[in-house]
């Protein structure tokens, strides 16, 4: 028995000895450039823009500055990696997508874009206002946006011109007609094509809040000076309205269940099943590379629920959160490395191998974004729609907003089951994200 | 009378391969179609073609030779990590199972049945801790961390001990007699008659340690260490999904698995079903 110990004891030490070793390695050196991390999540194309920008940054900054990227995974992904480790902070930079915005500001390891802008006397004005709007909370400007999209009606122009229709759809009881025109019915009676077709996608919910002017969570759509308590939209009737047009379309056959997600509905369009779709403004480019010369693709703004909605689309997509790590030097890097991914050259640079909108106002003016303009006059609308909309639609701040949208996608998908009826589902989806929410609130605050 | 044995076994066989190839259709369909997929031209993938009319190899080129997303170093670092992986499982659990099969000791009913135990606890519940004790040593980005966690495993123990007790007693108990030691044993006896149940136990390692995802996610930053399964995430986008070339990266990422499979295919079958009954 006094043998097993005295081994026991010995591997411990042993084990404990080799772990000594290695933690001794995050010693900070002061000497040659700062040495800054950056976690992204974007993958393909979007990654490889990443990478060649910031090996620009790299060798305009040689022996100052060296950013490092490194891809994380999905947003999922990367932000639940940032969960598990932000308190020792892994990077100095991380790109968030829009939803994880509410939890990024309440977990105490940021620090605010706005610090810098203060104290370097940085001019906010050269930022999208609209963009700008959705990371600005309490005139504090918490991130700086960097991948931002909204989304738009992408439409199958020659079976427009075909069906004789001119006008494009801009609100649903549009769509619903012009649907009918574009259905294209086989002998043998099943449905060849159809007019319309969208996936179940929680952003689309989010936007419709916005684009009938009301709030998806409530204290001023959680951008008050408290946190969201509840959702909203079951209170404003602005949910059940946008479920009921989920509704009409599956029920009516005006457009086939296109599942969780944006892939098939995309798939379905580029193949020409559907002749209308919604998707991000930053597939635009994907989307006329896949569907080739078998039609022609026109776009257009992001549809109304009802004819006379007044409000407007807000930014999806991402944004850079500094962290606050602490070290000034690293931290006054990081702001340089920031405003250079910001400035009009790259954000022109960005939106021509991405797709996604120059955020700095003055990248308008490079040739590359106008070169870039003149060869895919597509992009002007999602431009011109995202100049329509105004900063009070910027879309709710939510902590548990992954959550909220699978909810959502979660009773979209039990309405085209019909196991659940509109206003069902509404109640649903407001009962499961308040009981969410009550829980982080009294667990963070 | 011969020859009606043999002719009807022919017309057997012939009816077993009709009955299987639609069975084989159905398996392969969906890796032809991604093959078929990343030599595709993109404007062909959406625009109902099985097979593409012009066969390009640029993707596979792309995927390869662009620095951004180094498949080589990658599948470099996955073959290092499965190995690696793949040996030291093989090494622990056939000590561990020889002392559970053979070994007489207090409390090994307890022990084992502990060790079983672990088999109930999914992945996903250690995963986070698992990754804070890595950060905390400084192991981060270093094959250490995509090894060492793995380096033995429940079902290894349980799979090769089922093996070993089917070996005789008497056995063992002759090579004590002549006085061989307990590893010589293991070594020159054991081992090479378990090479079935030790090479299933390799190729099922090998094939999941390649396939993993999440913690080599997690553990790694730089691409010195990133391993071909999160090659294939960096192709993917969900704004700007290039279909063809991930296609292409899927390809190149099941050659390894499923050469696996067609060299080991016996000892697979064979290793696994030898726990099940005992005999």
């Amino acid at each position: 028995m006094k043998k097993t110990l005295a081994l026991i004891l010995v591997g411990l030490l042993a084990v404990s000895l080799a772990f000594a070793a290695g933690s001794k390695e995050t010693v900070a050196k002061d000497a040659g450039p700062v040495k800054i991390t950056f976690w992204h999540a974007m993958g393909g194309v979007n990654g490889e823009a990443i990478a060649s920008m910031v090996a620009e940054f790299n060798a305009l900054n040689a022996g100052k500055i060296e950013v490092t990227s490194e891809f994380q995974g999905s947003y999922d992904e990367e932000f639940a990696k940032l969960q598990a480790s932000g308190g020792n902070y892994p990077c100095d930079i991380v790109q968030i997508y829009d939803i994880g915005s509410r939890y990024m500001i309440d977990s105490g390891w940021v620090l605010p874009v706005q610090e810098y802008v203060k104290k370097d006397n940085w001019n906010v004005n050269q930022i999208e206002p609209n963009i700008a709007a959705y990371y600005t909370i309490d005139g504090t400007l918490y991130s700086m946006p960097f991948n931002s999209s909204t989304p738009l009606l992408y439409y199958n122009k020659t079976a427009f011109d075909e069906a004789g229709i001119t006008k494009v759809p801009t609100s649903f009881e549009e769509i619903y007609e012009v649907a009918e025109k574009l259905r294209v019915v086989n002998p043998d009676g099943s449905v060849k094509r159809y007019g319309f077709g969208m996936g179940n996608y929680g952003w689309f919910f989010e936007q419709w809040m916005g684009k009938q002017g009301l709030h998806y969570v409530n204290n001023n759509n959680g951008r008050g000076e408290q946190y969201a308590t509840a959702v909203a939209f079951d209170q404003n009737g602005g949910g059940l309205e946008i479920v009921k047009v989920w509704d009409k379309v599956l029920k009516e056959g005006i457009s086939p269940y296109l599942n969780i997600g944006n892939d098939d509905a995309k798939a379905a369009f580029i193949s020409g099943n559907i002749a209308m779709t919604l998707e991000s403004t930053a597939a635009l480019k994907s989307l006329l590379l896949n569907i080739g010369d078998r039609f022609e693709l026109g776009v257009g703004y992001f549809p109304n629920i009802h004819k006379n909605d007044v409000g407007g689309v807000s930014v999806g997509g991402g944004s850079l959160w500094m962290l606050n790590t602490g070290d000034t030097r690293r931290e006054d890097a990081t702001w340089e490395f920031l405003k250079f991914m910001i400035s009009p050259e790259q954000q022109a640079i960005w939106n021509v191998k991405t797709g996604y909108f120059p955020i700095t106002v003055a990248a308008a003016e490079t040739e590359t974004f106008k070169q870039n303009i003149a060869q895919y006059p597509q992009f002007q609308v999602a431009i011109d729609q995202l100049h329509d909309t105004a900063p009070q639609y910027a879309g709710a701040l939510l902590s548990i907003f992954p959550e909220a949208r699978t909810t959502v996608e979660g009773y979209i998908a039990r309405l085209a089951n019909r196991t659940v009826d509109a206003k069902g589902a509404v109640e649903g989806m407001a009962r499961d994200i308040n009981k969410a929410l009550e829980e982080y609130n009294l667990v963070n605050y | 009378m011969r020859i009606h044995t043999v002719q009807r076994r022919k017309l057997q066989n012939v009816g077993r391969f009709i009955l299987n190839i639609p069975l084989m259709l159905v398996i392969l369909v969906p890796l032809l179609y991604t093959f078929s997929i990343s030599v595709m031209p993109p404007d062909e993938i959406y625009g109902n073609h099985l097979i593409p009319t012009s066969v390009k190899f640029t993707n596979y080129i792309q995927a390869f030779t662009n620095p951004y997303y180094n498949f080589p170093r990658m599948i470099l670092n996955s073959f290092i990590v499965a190995t690696t992986v793949m040996l030291g499982q093989m090494v622990t659990c056939s000590l561990a199972a020889f002392s559970f099969s053979f070994l007489e000791f207090k409390g090994k009913k307890l022990l084992f049945l502990a060790v079983l135990a672990t088999m109930m606890v999914p992945g996903e519940v250690t995963i986070i801790a698992n990754y804070l004790t890595m950060m905390r040593w400084g192991w981060l980005d270093s094959y250490r961390a995509l090894t060492f966690p793995f380096l033995t495993s429940a079902m290894g123990v349980f799979l090769l001990r089922q093996y070993y007790l089917t070996f005789a007693k008497e056995l063992y108990e002759a090579a004590k007699l002549d006085g061989c030691s307990n590893l010589r044993f293991l070594g020159s006896i054991v081992v090479p008659l378990s090479r079935p149940a030790l090479g299933a136990l390799g190729a099922y390692v090998f094939l999941n340690t390649w396939n993993q995802y999440m913690w080599p996610l997690l553990v790694t930053n730089s691409r010195n260490y990133r391993t071909v399964q999160i090659g294939i995430s960096m192709l993917y986008d969900i704004d700007a999904v290039s279909l063809g070339l991930m296609m292409a990266g899927v390809v190149i990422v099941i050659v390894p698995s499923l050469s696996i499979f067609v060299f080991m295919n016996k000892q697979l079958i064979n290793g696994l079903m030898s726990g099940a009954v005992k005999g």
